[in-house]
């Protein structure tokens, strides 16, 4: 089936944003979201004539955007599951953060504290303690919500090594979030969330803050895998670009980033 | 005259419930169990290092790279005090694979059938020339390798069968 400039176009624009996204989620790092969301389009463009209809126009396109993000992120060491308390650390010791964090605050309209957010920039970070493949899996079946077969053709592999990509990578943040995430275990380590909604809304309630998320209602059941499945629901209602919150959390996203991967040199 | 004794072998077309053979310098031990999972899910199990101690009742923990060449360190409930360092010594992808040291060669081997199933193989042979000095102070394998088989059966199969739209 042979695909018209037209289409591509009309396809792209409706895919972009997931896309981007998508990539911003797996790479943590919004300029390279921005340009490889760009490129995907131009070498869809060039390879148009290559496009048989084998899959969907948007099972394409990620594919040529996983292909640039993953030969960048192969470069790039993996991050620990305890990111969050290396980069609080990093950012109590750091004037700046929390000086250019209220700023955006009081400035943007994109810039509200919202506990759920930060649930969404929590899983972002933790996931990329999960070897690359795990993770790329997981966020396609589970945030953008691709069929096992299809994360086959996006990720160039078979079906079965996704099913074992999905089974482990579900497995361990299931594991991780039950240690870690004080919001479904009253014995979890990190409390980070509810804390930095005491600093950006001094005047909130941050439990009765909590309990308005169905993850936080449910956390009694001690189902974890139903937990999971709803950390996952705050994952797709939320795009990460354009989100009340999306200014505060890029910029959180942004610290963490380069806490863990290392500051770019003043020049 | 060899000294070779064959311990509780028990087998059907695909199944073996470990069996150890021992000599005067070597020991050597084996179990066989059928899989309904495709090679790679298996193969995937067997190469991720640091997934072991998940699925794996037998290993506490396991760090490394299971690749060519690659170099790993285990922990295992045979001996929870000891570190085992270990070499990567055969790496043939869904098909063969052997770690081990100068004490020993752990190898595992898969192999498809027609039906969907897989014949995977676990075989450890310990010994050299002083292994009569120290024979008696390794613990038996068997149950372990049990184990590990068993658990290897139910983490493949369950990812082989989980409904995944």
């Amino acid at each position: 089936m042979a695909l018209s400039e037209h289409d591509l176009t009309a396809e792209f624009e409706r895919t972009r944003g997931a896309l981007r996204s998508y990539i911003l989620r797996i790479t943590a790092n919004r300029q390279d979201a921005e340009d490889i969301t760009q490129e995907t389009w131009m070498r869809a463009h060039r390879s148009l004539a290559n496009f048989k209809g084998e899959s969907s126009v948007k099972t394409w396109l990620f594919a040529i955007a996983q292909n640039i993000a993953r030969d960048h992120l192969r470069a790039l060491k993996r991050w620990p599951e305890n990111v969050g308390d290396i980069c609080k650390e990093a950012a109590m010791s750091d004037p700046d953060f929390f000086r250019e964090a209220m700023t955006i605050h009081k400035t943007s309209p994109q810039a509200r504290f919202e506990i759920r957010e930060h649930i969404a920039f929590c899983f972002t970070c933790v996931s990329r303690s999960l070897p690359l493949e795990q993770q790329l899996a997981l966020m396609l079946k589970e945030v953008y919500e691709f069929t096992v077969k299809e994360i086959a053709e996006i990720m160039q592999n078979t079906e079965a090594m996704v099913k074992y990509w999905l089974h482990t990578g579900r497995s361990r943040m299931v594991d991780v979030f039950d240690r870690r995430c004080a919001l479904i275990n009253k014995e979890g380590a990190c409390h980070q969330c509810t804390e930095l909604n005491g600093i950006f809304n001094p005047k909130q309630n941050a439990q009765e803050e909590a309990v308005k998320i169905q993850m936080v209602r449910d956390a009694a059941k001690q189902d974890k895998e139903h937990l999971f499945d709803l950390r996952m629901v705050v994952m797709k209602e939320l795009d990460p670009f354009t989100s009340p919150a999306a200014e505060l959390q890029l910029h959180h996203l942004e610290f963490d980033r380069q806490v863990m991967e290392g500051r770019p040199e003043q020049v | 005259m060899t000294l070779c004794l064959m311990i509780g072998l028990h087998s059907t077309a695909q199944e073996h419930k470990a069996a150890t053979a021992k000599t005067t310098f070597h020991r050597e031990t084996s179990v066989s169990t059928s899989i309904k999972a495709d090679p790679a899910i298996i193969w995937a199990l067997l190469t991720n290092a640091s997934d072991y101690a998940r699925w794996n009742s037998t290993i506490t923990s396991m760090d490394g790279e299971i690749a060519p060449g690659g170099r790993i360190r285990l922990r295992s409930t045979l001996d929870a005090k000891r570190s085992f360092k270990l070499k990567v010594k055969e790496f043939q992808p869904a098909s063969r694979l052997a770690w081990g040291d100068g004490k020993g060669l752990r190898t595992f081997t898969l192999i498809p059938h027609d039906n969907g199933t897989v014949t995977f193989t676990m075989t450890e042979r310990i010994g050299g020339l002083m292994f009569p000095m120290y024979a008696k102070y390794i613990p038996s394998f068997d149950a372990s390798f049990d184990a590990f088989a068993a658990d290897l059966k139910k983490e493949a199969e369950a990812i082989a069968n989980h409904a995944q739209p």
